[in-house]
């Protein structure tokens, strides 16, 4: 059934439990700041899965640099693209100034909207 | 068999900083025990030969989320525990996490070993590429557009910051620090541009040595020494926008350029030029991911014409 | 000269952020040179056919390949017109509403990152394509200030870990068959478990972005948080895109018994997204939400022409889902500017602040009557295009009598919500006063995109046989 050596499944099952902790950390929650976390286990074990599948073109008499670049140039622009995305998430969870509570829920936003409205047009 | 057992550790580790992460009740220990499992990560991308992911992991991906990280906890004053969910609130998702590993799994295991045709054509056409090393020539020469809507993307990133812009974390260094951090610029500057220079023929590119410029240059803005790296600084602008524009207009000009002749291809280097164009991409493109990055951890800007906390005290002025 | 459609905005954006000054000026010149150029490439694909390239010019499989066929042309010109307008009314509103500077360069790059989405024919430019297209999306929606950032954080998370969802399937797809084009896999597809959890990783994340029944929990909550020349963009383009490439996948990758498995799955959904989406919007008491509410319960029926189509593969069909796209982009920006301009105008969010609209903003009123009635399909507007190919579609294949009735309960509900705002607003014993007193230009600017629905009946033929050659 598995046609890649040890050390290279080793890597994939590790993959595949990060991203299944990242999945569980992100449903769970509950504060934002732990979900923003769990975003960033996800990249990793998908990052890992990339560089796993990268390795495979290392062969035992090959020349200085064989994995796939291509992989890796993408594992690159993902870890930018991750860091930015968290980066922007984590601002807007500090103007929110709830790092810690869980988001309120659907009907308390409405009334602290309409309270908003409320206020400023009454003014 | 030592090597097995070596992987065997790493993996192990990194599974329990991860689990353990998502299940601590304390916020701030998830995020100290991310960093280390940040840390973790570079060490497993040097073990499967990626050395360029392990420079930009340890730089991008463990220090300066970790730092974002913890600027968001300082942000809110308190470090509160959490609220804890209940049995049942827990295992619906545990199960689902349960089922969805599996399938995955069994999705994984089926994967070839053989690799793809792409690696082969990469070294094939590596030296129309005007670099000898592969992954800078994938970044900046086959798959440029990629890297060109990356950019964007950070810049994206900071022009969002800026407009939230979260109120400034008020702090005051301790003397080590600050000595330390003296002694650490003059380094770090050199050591970047090393790996700008090298990333044409060795791990390295623009990057690794922006998100290095960019820790060395969090580390001075959090000892108060960096105060004219800011947003409202006309400079600092000039320099992020520019990676972006020597970007385009290189394209542009290697396009209106190569139009007597044969058909122009969009994003095209001539193979004679791409080495320079390349590098001088890479210069700009290194500078403005330093800033960029900078001005996203240590953001403390509520007083530029994009932010909207300067919008809503004029509101509360008028209103 | 696809290359300036995109390095133009790109530019312009990179020099507001210099000098922002000048900011809404440039936005409007670089949308009106857009539109421009779009419709030449338009008429040009649509003279010489599809065009492909591959960037740079390097083997197939290493370059990006990008393809301008119809569709995108079409999608392109989408783009950039409903940005102009859009940019006119914001530069009109903009005093009033106190829209912030950010808007303009964000407009630009907006548009920048839907025409890459629609050119690209890569799966991971795709990837960068739609994290660029949340990035964007979010900061726009945060425009509105302390109101829409709880929003806008979901709204963030929730893309987020579609896009992470994505990924992982484009990854299992390159492990497998090496490549990351959709032309050099569709060469080599084969139905296996690899590539049926690919497509269904990436098919959840695609559906989580589209805000697809039942992944649109976000997109209600972020829509009416948003300024009103925002909610415009966002429900008429940004939710289009994950759409599109979906379509991509399904109907390009798919093989036919993968096919035929969801084929089901998405009609159904569709359904249930028209019924819930519906009724959501029937009972909320804020305008901007039943307006959100609405787009869910529209997507609804390019998800289940898309089903369909799976299952018929049938021309007709696939020219159905394209037309409710464009027909829904051009009628939504039209709703969301007219109630955007009517509850700015008249001072509330709620429904009730409609009252009387009919006598103290007619134009406002009329217009979003208008672009209500291609929204409920009333013969000959855009919608009533679109429903009629996709009835005929169905017809064609001799099918029960299920689909028409579902659709007719469909057509009812819209009628309902549509019906309920028009009501309110002919309600002339009390009429709301107006906070300002009323502009024309955002009101006659808000009726450009109803017209042009109904207008779409004019070319109905070309626009047909366009899209029909696609499939």
């Amino acid at each position: 059934m598995a046609e890649l050596s040890h050390p290279l499944l080793l890597f994939l099952v590790t993959a595949a439990t990060l991203v299944a902790i990242g999945v569980y950390g992100f449903i769970c929650g509950p504060e934002p700041l732990r979900r923003v976390v769990a975003l960033n286990i996800i990249s990793a074990g998908v990052f890992m899965l990339m560089v796993v599948l990268a390795y495979r073109s290392n062969g035992p008499g090959a020349a200085y640099f064989t994995a796939d670049p291509v992989l890796h140039a993408l594992v690159l622009t993902g870890l930018v693209v991750a860091v930015s995305a968290t980066a922007f998430a984590l601002a807007l969870l500090a103007r929110l100034g709830q790092a810690t509570a869980p988001l309120p829920t659907e009907q308390e936003t409405e009334q602290e909207t309409e309270q908003e409205t409320e206020q400023e047009t009454g003014q | 068999m030592s090597l097995l057992l070596f992987d065997i550790l790493l993996c192990g580790l990194l599974l329990a900083l991860a689990l353990a992460s998502m299940l601590s009740r304390q916020l701030s220990h998830a995020v100290i025990l991310y960093i280390a499992f940040g840390l973790l990560m570079a060490l497993c991308w040097a073990r499967l030969a990626a050395p360029d992911l392990a420079l930009a992991e340890a730089a991008i991906g463990a220090g300066l989320t970790g730092a974002l990280c913890f600027t968001a906890l300082a942000r809110q004053g308190q470090l509160a525990l959490s609220p804890v969910l209940s049995w049942q609130q827990r295992c619906w998702p545990a199960l689902f996490v349960v089922v969805t590993f599996c399938g995955l799994l069994l999705a994984l295991l089926q994967l070839p070993a053989q690799p793809g045709p792409l690696p082969a054509l990469v070294v094939q056409n590596l030296t129309a590429s005007g670099v000898s090393h592969p992954v800078t020539a994938v970044l900046l020469n086959y798959r440029s557009w990629d890297t060109l809507l990356e950019l964007l993307v950070l810049l994206l990133a900071l022009i969002g910051t800026l407009q939230i812009s979260p109120a400034a974390v008020l702090h005051r260094s301790w003397g080590l620090s600050r000595s330390w951090s003296r002694l650490l610029a003059p380094l770090i500057i050199l050591l970047a541009g090393y790996l700008l220079w090298a990333g044409a023929s060795q791990p390295g590119g623009a990057f690794q040595a922006g998100a290095l410029l960019a820790a060395g240059a969090v580390v001075l803005k959090l000892n108060q020494q960096l105060d004219w790296l800011a947003w409202r600084n006309i400079w600092v602008r000039f320099f992020a926008v520019a990676g972006l524009t020597v970007f385009t207009l290189s394209v542009l000009t290697v396009f209106f350029l190569a139009e007597a002749g044969s058909e122009p291809l969009w994003l095209r280097w001539p193979p004679e030029l791409a080495k320079y164009i390349i590098l001088l991409i890479e210069v700009f493109a290194t500078l403005a991911i330093a800033i960029i990055l900078t001005l996203l951890v240590v953001a403390e800007q509520p007083q530029t014409a994009l932010s909207l906390a300067r919008a809503d005290k004029t509101e509360d002025i008028d209103g | 000269m696809i290359i300036l459609l995109l390095v133009l905005p790109l530019l312009t954006a990179l020099l507001m952020l210099l000098w922002p000054r000048i900011a809404p000026l440039l936005t409007l010149l670089s949308a009106a040179i857009c539109s421009m150029l779009a419709l030449q490439l338009l008429l040009q694909i649509s003279e010489q056919g599809s065009r492909s390239w591959l960037l740079a010019g390097w083997p197939s499989g290493l370059a990006i390949s990008w393809q301008a066929d119809t569709l995108s042309c079409l999608l392109i010109l989408l783009s950039a017109l409903l940005q102009l307008l859009v940019g006119l009314y914001a530069f009109a509103t903009r005093v009033r509403d106190k829209l912030k500077q950010g808007f303009w360069p964000l407009s630009s790059l907006l548009q920048l990152s839907l025409t890459a989405l629609w050119l690209s024919r890569d799966l991971f430019n795709l990837y960068v394509c739609l994290e660029l297209l949340a990035l964007v999306a979010v900061a726009l929606v945060s425009l509105s200030g302390r109101i829409a950032i709880k929003a806008a954080l979901n709204y963030l998370l929730l893309s987020l870990f579609g896009s992470l969802c994505y990924l992982l399937g484009v990854v299992l797809l390159y492990g497998v068959y090496g490549v990351l084009d959709i032309a050099g896999l569709a060469s080599q597809w084969q139905t296996s478990w690899l590539s049926n959890s690919a497509l269904l990783l990436m098919s959840l994340g695609l559906m989580l972005k589209a805000a697809l029944w039942p992944l649109h929990g976000w997109l209600p909550a972020a829509h009416a948080a948003a300024p009103a020349p925002v909610s415009a963009l966002l429900s008429a383009l940004v939710v289009k895109g994950p759409l599109f490439i979906l379509s991509l996948l399904w109907l390009q990758l798919a093989s036919t018994e993968q096919a035929q498995a969801m084929a089901l799955l998405f009609a159904a959904a569709g359904l249930a997204a028209l019924l819930f989406g519906g009724w959501s919007a029937l009972r909320t008491p804020y305008a901007k939400k039943m307006v959100a509410y609405s787009t869910v319960a529209q997507l609804g029926y390019a998800t289940l022409a898309l089903g369909l189509m799976l299952k018929f593969n049938q021309p007709l069909i696939f020219a159905a889902l394209w037309l409710f796209v464009l027909a829904h982009a051009l009628a939504k920006a039209a709703c969301f500017l007219a109630i955007g301009e009517m509850s700015a105008t008249l001072g509330g969010k709620r429904l009730t602040i409609l009252k009387g609209a009919s006598q103290t903003m007619p134009l406002a009123m009329f217009a979003f009557a208008v672009a209500g009635g291609s929204l409920i399909g009333l013969p000959p507007s855009g919608g009533f295009l679109a429903k009629w190919a996709l009835l005929q579609g169905i017809w064609l294949q001799g099918q029960s009598l299920f689909w028409p009735l579902a659709l007719l309960l469909a057509t009812l509900l819209s009628a309902a919500y549509v019906f309920r705002v028009v009501v309110l607003a002919f309600d002339r014993a009390d009429p709301v006063a107006p906070d300002f007193s009323p502009q024309l230009l955002p009101q006659w600017l808000a009726l450009l995109p109803a017209l042009a629905v109904w207008a779409m009946a004019l070319f109905s033929e070309p626009l047909l046989l366009l899209l029909r050659l696609e499939a």
